[in-house]
């Protein structure tokens, strides 16, 4: 399950940046422990040093010709060893130490390798009214050992411990991250088709936002589906019924017989039924690809130049209902939008005029540069035909609205088509009766060109 | 039989009109639901077939008025809507058939027979009044077994008086039920067609109630 596999990483991600964490500030703890208990060994071991060696300066004894060997320290031996001089020469020392002095002839400490290959800290006291130099000496490497024990006895138990607190931790986060486990198994258990909203009660305040966020998405996504589905239902009606009548028609013809007259009116009204049909399909073509252009490039485009190119395609069956066309456009009025479909919107906007305007209808295009700054330019499309009413307007847009009433046969997507592209061509449009000639005007607010 | 056609598309509604009228029924074309609802309501149509999608009022609203008043036509609802749900509304509203376009017109024609069979209480198509059978569908009429030729119009009376054995049709009934809208009745056409019935079917057949109309009797056709 893809939904599971994001969740499980965050826990696991959570688990390797506290762990690591925990690891360094642990580690710089352990740095800093060793670095002060071996201050403060080193500082009190000296100290004893700096003692014996002062103590036996002050000690030391010359009447003796022969050097006097100590006594054997016993298990202490090899780690420690000392050297007393009086006026230059050996006068006592432990059992295995040199003959030689171990260190520097002054005062103070050295640390120095001996003939044995070991490292020994040496100190070296002077008493100066018996010309005396007492040296004593001891292993570093038991200084490092004391240390070792030291910072064992600290790390120990952290590492035996580590498991158990990274199993906490684990446990912890894991709990944490129960509500999303919770919100992914709730999306994921849905039907594919399936918008109700999350339940954002148990949610904790972090993953509101997201439940608000895919709420709002989920709600918009099932007023798509609807949308779609009502389309969809709208659209197989509309070509039901167009279909059905040149099926009927047909029959008609069919059944006719010797009435002549019968069958011809027949045939004919069933040629006018494919008209509309195939009028319908291209409408819903092209709603279609305008669903799929959100912004296209537009070109700076003429108005007047477009209106009258496609009043030119318009005029014939303008001619053959006896309807006049005319087109008054002052120059230069710029749009800016893509030729072909600002031609499907000037052309809808005409087909309607035509369609719905009786035999002998005056239609009339303007097209005016904006008359205040900052307004661009004005496309106006006038009838002297019926006109619509208010409530009528107000649906305009709705997919396969018609007129009541009206014999004509649209396809009900004219206007869902110019909507459309006054979206996309970021235009406002304005609907009401018409001064000039009567019937229903139309205006076209176009963006300033730039 | 006279139905009433309720579609506000004018290829399909004057291509089914048209389709029916070949088939032998009178058809009366409205293209409104108010229109629809209010001939229906006069109760002088052997069935209605009735678009749902009618402009002023829905056919589903229409249906559910007229069953409210009692109105007891057989109607077809012919629709685009397909969805399962939109034919359980359909019938539950008071339809008896729903058929979704597109349609045969042959097969709209027999639904309609159907329809209105079930709404006379009859079990076959044919109807038989002992010697005399009238097949509706083949619009054959045969008396002991021969074929009587008769013309359009009187088959469609003797149609409608064997749909009402035992009841008395007044002329205007009568009228009503063989001439849709638009056709020029002469006042003597009902008694004309009777007399050529009597001449073809015998002269018992048909019984006149002076003053009132006309009536075939069950027992008139037993000898």
């Amino acid at each position: 399950m893809k939904g599971r596999r994001a969740p499980l990483a965050l826990q696991s991600r959570l688990l390797l940046l506290i762990l690591s964490l925990l690891l360094l500030i642990w580690g710089g703890a352990a740095l800093m422990t060793w670095r002060n208990a071996r201050s403060e060994l080193y500082e009190l071991l000296d100290g004893h040093l700096a003692q014996t060696a002062a103590m036996l300066a002050v000690q030391a004894d010359s009447d003796d010709d022969a050097v006097t060997d100590a006594p054997s320290l016993r298990k202490y031996a090899p780690q420690v060893a000392f050297q007393v001089f009086i006026g230059g020469k050996l006068v006592t020392r432990s059992a295995d130490a040199a003959w030689t002095p171990m260190g520097a002839l002054r005062e103070g400490f050295s640390t120095v390798r001996l003939d044995d290959g070991m490292e020994w800290r040496v100190f070296a006291a002077r008493d100066a009214k018996r010309d005396a130099l007492a040296l004593v000496a001891e292993r570093a490497v038991s200084r490092r050992d004391i240390l070792l024990a030291v910072m064992g006895s600290m790390v120990l138990p952290f590492l035996v411990s580590l498991p158990l607190f990274a199993l906490a931790v684990w446990w912890s986060v894991r709990r944490g991250l129960a509500p999303l486990h919770a919100l992914c198994d709730d999306i994921s258990a849905r039907a594919p088709d399936c918008a109700d909203p999350v339940a954002q009660t148990e949610l904790p305040r972090e993953l509101l936002p997201l439940a608000r966020t895919l709420n709002s998405l989920l709600e918009r996504i099932a007023h798509m589906l609807a949308t779609e589905r009502r389309f969809t239902a709208d659209a197989a009606h509309e070509m039901r019924t167009p279909l059905a009548g040149i099926r009927a028609q047909a029959q008609v013809a069919l059944q006719a017989g010797p009435d002549a007259a019968q069958r011809e009116h027949a045939l004919e009204l069933a040629l006018m039924g494919c008209d509309r049909l195939t009028r319908l399909v291209q409408q819903l073509l092209t709603l279609a690809r305008l669903d799929a252009v959100a912004g296209v490039a537009g070109q700076r485009l003429d108005l007047g130049a477009l209106a009258r190119t496609v009043a030119a395609d318009l005029a014939n069956s303008a001619l053959e209902r006896g309807q006049t066309l005319e087109v008054r456009a002052e120059p230069h009025c710029l749009c800016n939008a893509d030729e072909i479909l600002a031609g499907v919107l000037v052309r809808n906007l005409l087909d309607n005029a035509l369609r719905y305007s009786p035999r002998g209808a005056h239609v009339l295009v303007t097209v005016t540069a904006g008359k205040e700054a900052g307004a661009g330019s004005v496309l106006r499309v006038q009838d002297t035909g019926p006109g619509m009413d208010e409530a009528a307007i107000a649906q305009l847009g709705n997919r396969f609205f018609r007129v009541l009433g009206s014999d004509e046969t649209g396809s009900g997507l004219g206007w869902s088509i110019v909507h459309r592209l006054l979206e996309v061509f970021a235009a406002r449009v304005q609907v009401g009766p018409s001064a000039e000639l009567g019937g229903l005007c139309v205006t076209v607010q176009w963006p300033v060109a730039p | 039989m006279r139905i009433l056609l309720a579609e506000d598309d004018s290829t399909l509604g004057d291509g089914l009109r048209a389709g029916l009228r070949q088939l032998g029924f009178q058809v009366d074309w409205v293209r409104d639901g108010i229109a629809a609802e209010h001939e229906l309501a006069s109760g002088i149509y052997a069935a209605g077939v009735l678009d749902l999608g009618l402009p002023h009022k829905d056919g589903v609203q229409v249906l559910t008025a007229l069953r409210a008043c009692k109105v007891p036509t057989p109607i077809l609802v012919l629709t685009a809507r397909d969805a399962v749900s939109d034919r359980v509304l359909g019938l539950d509203s008071g339809a008896d058939d729903y058929v979704v376009k597109p349609v045969d017109l042959v097969e709209l024609a027999a639904r309609l027979r159907s329809l209105v069979r079930r709404s006379m209480g009859q079990i076959n198509d044919a109807i038989d009044c002992e010697a005399l059978t009238l097949e509706p569908a083949g619009r054959r009429v045969y008396l002991r077994g021969e074929a009587v030729a008769l013309s359009m119009r009187e088959f469609d009376l003797l149609h409608t008086l064997m749909r009402n054995v035992g009841r008395v049709l007044t002329r205007e009934q009568l009228e009503h039920q063989m001439y849709s809208w638009g056709h020029e009745v002469e006042s003597n056409a009902i008694e004309v067609h009777i007399h050529h019935l009597r001449r073809k079917l015998g002269s018992e057949l048909i019984k006149t109630v002076r003053g009132v109309g006309y009536t075939i009797q069950r027992q008139a056709v037993e000898t």
